[in-house]
């Protein structure tokens, strides 16, 4: 084998994980401490309607928080983009797609919020069962049931590479095996009395997050 | 798997992202093959031999160096 010194003493190329990582924490800060201003503004609407002096220094306050998150989102994006050079063909492919999803999942955010009869900052609104009007409903449902395998496939066979289908197939399985795991187990527990009735958006997101977290530990590591 | 991936790309002067091009995978996919934490498939390590003109055991190296043993 050949002396690897030399090329050692360089900066590591491509090792950008941590930096995504803290992006998308910071992006996730974002958008709670966005729904945190939306929650001031509905306690205050409660009280009576205008906005208290507190409650505009509390939402400046968030606002000069939420400025620092974008400049530090924008800080990470320069450092990942100048790690490795430019981003290859399968990459900026994979990113484009990747900002599509997070655009439309966030209009499909913005749209329940919006029809939900009140304003909220609730975060566990999502495990919400309330009816939805059904010309919602079903848009949503073609969204989900037709667009979305659509794109899952285009993004699978054009944008990610092998090594990427690797991590997210090891995703696959650790999150299959959660799941088979825990769902019974809740599903017992609830049928003993000791647990709430299984939830399926809650058993949905646990079994994302995991397959998520192993893809991304997988790719990046 | 130990490999002269790196190497190989230092003396082209080749960045990660010119190698990733060339063979149509990410930088990440270049980074993690030269640090060992993934192993391409047989394809990708022809393309990778037929690329750097060499074969595939000049640039792979699985650490098996004795005999076989029927």
């Amino acid at each position: 084998m050949t002396d690897l010194s030399p090329m050692d003493d360089a900066p590591a190329e491509g090792s950008i994980g941590r930096p995504i990582a803290w992006m998308a924490a910071a992006g996730l800060a974002t958008v709670f401490t966005a729904g945190a201003i939306v929650g001031v503004i509905a306690a205050s609407k409660e009280d009576g309607g205008a906005l208290s002096t507190t409650a505009i220094a509390i939402i400046a306050a968030f606002v000069a928080i939420i400025g620092g998150l974008i400049y530090a989102q924008w800080r990470l994006a320069r450092r990942i983009a100048a790690s490795g050079g430019e981003m290859t063909r399968r990459e900026r492919l994979n990113r484009n797609i990747m900002i599509a999803c997070g655009v439309m999942g966030g209009l499909i955010g913005l749209v329940l919020a919006i029809t939900s009869d009140t304003l909220t900052a609730d975060p566990l609104t999502v495990f919400s069962e309330a009816p939805l009007p059904l010309a919602l409903a079903i848009l949503l449902a073609l969204f989900w049931g037709a667009v979305m395998p659509v794109i899952a496939w285009f993004w699978h066979t054009r944008a990610i590479d092998e090594q990427e289908a690797h991590a997210y197939r090891d995703g696959g399985y650790y999150a299959a095996y959660a799941y088979l795991i825990a769902a019974p187990t809740w599903w017992f527990l609830w049928r003993g009395g000791i647990l709430p009735e299984p939830n399926g958006i809650a058993i949905f997101i646990g079994f994302s997050l995991i397959w998520s977290s192993v893809w991304y530990w997988k790719k990046y590591r | 798997m130990e490999n002269r991936l790196r190497v190989l790309r230092a003396e082209r002067q080749w960045s990660q992202a010119e190698l990733g091009e060339r063979l149509d995978v990410s930088r990440q996919a270049v980074n993690a093959i030269e640090t060992g934490k993934y192993d391409p498939s047989l394809p990708l390590a022809f393309k990778i031999a037929r690329l750097f003109g060499m074969k595939i055991e000049e640039i792979f190296d699985d650490g098996f160096d004795g005999e076989q043993n029927d």
